[in-house]
């Protein structure tokens, strides 16, 4: 007897409202379907008639909370390629730690999620905490945790300045000396592995063809990463390699345990790539065009078209910008997040799971939403709610049942 | 990519490549070949796509531009990836008449263009021809007909500012 289980759609927590429709049976889901149709805020359709590109740029920041520097990073890039902007190379670099800076904080956050989601709160704690270390530096060098506003046509807004350099190396000696600690309650510790591992498989033919993004796609063993593939900012200078399970277990699996070691090594990898930054970051000016009232008239007179691409702590987000002379805001915008390509590969994944292992196989992801929400459990035609709280307690019972040894 | 190119010319379609540089102490460039297609050879292009590349071409978005009496469509893909700074941007650009909006599914070659062809159907009012799931995507069900936000004509909401006031 099949069952169907709607698992959505709004979260209060997270921005992006989701509706997972799962058909099960017993406890075994055999069918998913994702609809995703619950809000749109139309920014792409503001973009395009109502801001300026100016405006736009900081609109493009709201797109999503936790990568509010991906967004920008993307449209900055398209809108450069569109108009032909020089960027001064210091500006290259602060972008660089800017986004890896982010990498790190957006990768333990979700680290704290997922111990969450198995019913690990202690250590959501302990990662959250850790997390704070680079929160208190965004904070530092932008005034700001979330919303930096960082990124401007040609070049950046505000500098990263003497003052602030030894806080942030001691920032990344914290974490160079506290990841061992943290890879060992991950990836050692045998609930985690019994919950994550042979869980939520994407193969390496699924992920390629629904065109999956990010750790999500590397860790089914696809080494895909715009800063290796198609560096851009200042990224051609250090060498960034795509990470896969495989350089830290010896194999490639393609399930929830494997994303966590691609996001735990990746940011091992941005406090590498920060520490390197530091060190051979050029002087001189910040941006190319300091002037916004000229800038925007020289948005004004562009024509042409620009591709933006940029990997986000989720995955490769790209922009497409289509400018017209003497037509303000972007003739034409299209904004890609990477969520929208790999929220397909949760129908693989979750096929053959169980309904305790949703919330953890859904967040493994790093979905920009969330959709534990509340579930409605229809049974011998009774209607039940399963709000957010009940379906955590399934996963926790199922972490307590194994525990026991099954 | 050299496979690609060759295979292009050998069916006698036309392609442009532009470079950008990116990069501060190491110079690269980044390279975008762009395709021009009609309707019809759309899926000839995409099979050529998948043939000539070594796992998959990564498909990334598909994107849209009104220009009043026609409609752009660009489908954005990336071939060469896994090889450090080889990777190149392809851009296969569809032109429509106003009158004529239809384009073939791709979801059979590469199932991922689901999202985005579902998302160019709400929006723009493009046909997909059999295309396997055509609810919406993005806008709600109670979205009104005939309202194609993207476009730039008498279907796009205009008489608003905001996007939600359509259902007033």
């Amino acid at each position: 007897m099949r069952y169907e289980i709607p698992i959505g759609p709004i979260h209060p927590a997270l921005k992006e409202p989701i509706l997972l429709q799962l058909s099960v049976e017993g406890e075994e889901i055999k069918e998913v379907d994702v609809i995703a149709s619950q809000n749109h805020r139309g920014i792409e359709w503001i973009g395009m008639n109502r801001n300026n590109p100016i405006q736009s740029l900081y609109i493009a920041e709201r797109v999503c909370g936790i990568c509010n520097i991906s967004h920008p990073s993307a449209l900055v890039l398209a809108v450069e390629e569109a108009m032909d902007l020089e960027v001064p190379e210091r500006a290259q670099y602060i972008r660089v730690i800017q986004c890896e800076l982010e990498r790190i904080h957006s990768h333990l956050l979700w680290a704290g999620v997922a111990a969450h989601e198995i019913g690990f709160d202690s250590l959501l704690h302990y990662t959250w905490k850790v997390r704070e270390k680079v929160m208190d530096i965004l904070e530092l060098v932008n005034g700001n945790r979330v919303t930096k506003a960082i990124m401007m046509y040609g070049g950046v807004r505000r500098d990263i300045k003497k003052e602030h350099i030894p806080k942030i190396r001691k920032m990344l000696q914290y974490y160079k000396e506290g990841f061992d600690k943290l890879a060992k309650f991950f990836l050692e510790d045998k609930t985690i592995e019994m919950r994550t591992r042979n869980v939520g498989i994407l193969t390496k033919e699924d992920a390629l063809k629904l065109a999956a993004v990010g750790p999500t796609t590397r860790a089914s063993g696809v080494k895909k990463d715009v800063r290796q593939d198609q560096a851009y900012f200042a990224y051609p200078d250090f060498d960034v390699k795509a990470i896969t399970p495989d350089m830290l277990t010896g194999k490639v699996v393609g399930d929830t345990y494997d994303r966590i070691v691609v996001r735990l090594l990746e940011v091992k990898q941005s406090v590498e790539i920060i520490e390197r930054a530091l060190d051979e970051m050029p002087g001189g000016e910040i941006t190319s065009q300091p002037k916004i009232a000229k800038l925007l008239v020289d948005l004004k007179r562009a024509d042409g078209e620009g591709i933006g691409r940029h990997e986000a702590p989720r995955g490769e987000v790209i922009h497409y910008v289509n400018l017209k002379s003497g037509f303000e805001p972007f003739y034409s915008w299209k904004i890609r997040a990477p969520t929208y390509n790999n929220i397909m590969s949760w129908i693989p994944m979750l096929k053959g799971c169980q309904i305790a292992d949703v919330p953890i196989v859904a967040a493994s992801i790093d979905p920009c939403i969330s959709c534990t929400n509340r579930a409605i459990r229809i049974a011998n035609g009774r209607k039940e709610m399963l709000s957010k709280e009940d379906l955590h307690r399934l996963s926790v019972e199922k972490t307590k049942k194994l525990m026991r040894g099954g | 990519m050299e496979e690609l190119l060759k295979k292009l010319k050998e069916r006698k379609i036309d392609f442009e490549i532009k470079e950008k540089e990116e990069g501060v102490k190491r110079k690269i460039a980044r390279k975008t070949i762009l395709i021009k297609i009609p309707r019809e050879r759309l899926r000839e292009t995409v099979k050529l796509l998948i043939d000539s590349s070594e796992d998959f071409p990564h498909f990334s978005v598909c994107s849209f531009t009104d220009y009043g009496k026609h409609v752009e469509l660009n489908y954005h893909f990336t071939i060469d990836y896994g090889k450090p700074m080889e990777e190149e941007n392809v851009v296969l650009r569809v032109t429509l008449k106003k009158d004529d909006l239809k384009v073939p599914t791709l979801t059979d070659l590469i199932p991922g263009t689901i999202i985005s062809e579902r998302e160019i159907k709400e929006m723009t009012g493009i046909e997909i021809e059999n295309i396997p799931d055509g609810r919406h995507m993005f806008l709600t069900k109670d979205f009104p007909d005939g309202v194609y936000p993207w476009r730039r004509d008498e279907t796009s909401p205009k008489e608003t500012r905001k996007l939600y006031e359509v259902w007033k």
